[in-house]
């Protein structure tokens, strides 16, 4: 028997540490939203570059966010030009993955923001390898 | 001697058979015995940013089977790669190297320019992303690979959209139609023949481009597959083009396979979604 821990509790774990580096790291500066190409998507955007990272980090804490916060969280498609605008190497783009994990619900806290999964996402998988893929194929390959 | 590896393609490429089956000849022609795994049973599970138990669960499985298989894996999702470095990686006893398909063919370009035979006459221009980058320069490598290709001519990147790739952007319709429009003007005005994505994301996205007349679209390994005389047929473009024809491409045989209710519900509307152009 291993005693290595199960792994979904590994991958808590990590996350917590990781949450737990970003809180300590953060000097609020704001650099991180003021770079981002998608902030102009926010739903609440936001002049106050600081208040909204501010923001985020609440969400990491398990607090309710703000809008601004919650929507520059919502357009994040990890373009990563936050991480060398971060003067205290925070990894801005870790930082917004798990304030999106967050606020969606998938750490155990109320979910902030609408979870929009797409319920034929897998079927949807499995039916274009059975359009592209011979039976051999399928068998073999997935 | 061939080296094996394991091809870890993904899951959404499923869409493009051509595209899976170019890169295992690809990497036969390269010297590689590639074996290819992917789909929902090898899922990386980044997907599940709504739900940590089943990603952990997701990631736990899939690293084991890479495990088991006891060999290199070739990756072609960006994704998938991405969550390996970020996430599985980190909390999974990986017991594998792990190499990205363009890192390997950019490696490999000594190699791979003799097999590049055709002429495909042609200015392109890279559809790229901000993101990715930091884990493998994919926009500064791939068109390197495309400049192998005898008369491939890539053009001066004059857009680079935001984001890592394309299908990311499906809940974000404003930022996705400006990525369309985007794309296309900056290609026309550098009088690109078409464009030429990096990612099968975004190519799925792309491609209704070429298919509402915009422009003509093509994945990377398209070109590199055309040059080497791989004879694989782009069937989503044709699908895509063929929009609400495109059962009758399909034939009602494979439809039953996935079947019709499925088909007309969730496949079809994809094939006839088209970018909103300004």
């Amino acid at each position: 028997m291993s005693n290595r821990p199960p792994i979904g509790q590994r991958l808590k774990e990590f996350e917590e540490r990781e949450v737990e580096r970003i809180l300590g790291a953060c000097t609020r500066c704001g650099k991180c939203y003021e770079v981002c190409p998608m902030a102009q998507y926010s739903k609440a955007p936001s002049s106050d570059s600081k208040a909204v990272v501010g923001g985020v980090l609440a969400v990491l804490r398990g607090e309710a966010g703000t809008p601004e916060a919650l929507g520059w969280i919502g357009v994040c498609t990890r373009s990563g030009v936050c991480v060398p605008a971060c003067p205290e190497n925070v990894n801005p783009k870790m930082m917004m993955r798990l304030a999106r994990m967050t606020a969606l619900g998938g750490r155990g806290q109320p979910a902030q923001l609408p979870v929009k999964e797409d319920p034929d996402y897998f079927d949807r998988v499995r039916a274009f390898a059975k359009l592209q893929l011979t039976d051999d194929e399928l068998k073999e390959w997935t | 001697m061939s080296e094996p590896v394991t091809f870890w393609y993904g899951c959404n490429v499923l869409r493009h058979g051509d595209i899976i089956h170019a890169c295992l000849d690809i990497l036969h022609a390269l010297g590689y015995e590639p074996s290819p795994v992917g789909g929902v049973d090898y899922c990386c599970g980044t997907v599940k940013d709504a739900n940590q138990t089943a990603a952990a669960g997701m990631a736990t499985r899939t690293v084991g089977k890479l495990n088991q298989r006891g060999a290199p894996v070739v990756v072609w999702c960006p994704s998938c790669h991405s969550h390996m470095h970020e996430f599985m990686g980190r909390t999974n006893e990986q017991r594998f190297d792990m190499t990205y398909l363009v890192e390997l063919l950019h490696a490999k370009r000594d190699q791979l320019r003799p097999l590049l035979v055709h002429d495909m006459p042609m200015r392109v221009f890279l559809h790229q992303h901000v993101g990715f980058n930091d884990l493998v320069p994919v926009n500064r490598m791939v068109p390197e690979l495309l400049g192998l290709i005898p008369g491939v001519e890539v053009l001066e990147a004059t857009y680079t959209a935001p984001g890592y790739m394309c299908a990311s952007f499906a809940p974000l319709p404003k930022a996705l139609e400006d990525i369309h429009n985007n794309t296309v003007h900056a290609a026309k005005a550098g009088g690109a023949d078409a464009v030429v994505t990096i990612f099968h994301q975004c190519y799925r996205e792309l491609v209704g481009l070429d298919a509402a007349g915009a422009i003509p679209v093509y994945n990377y390994i398209h070109l590199l597959a055309r040059s080497m005389g791989l004879p694989y047929r782009d069937e989503y473009k044709e699908w895509k083009r063929a929009g609400e024809g495109a059962g009758e491409l399909i034939g009602a045989e494979r439809i039953a396979k996935v079947g019709v209710q499925f088909y007309e519900r969730a496949v079809l509307p994809e094939l006839k979604k088209r970018p909103n152009l300004r």
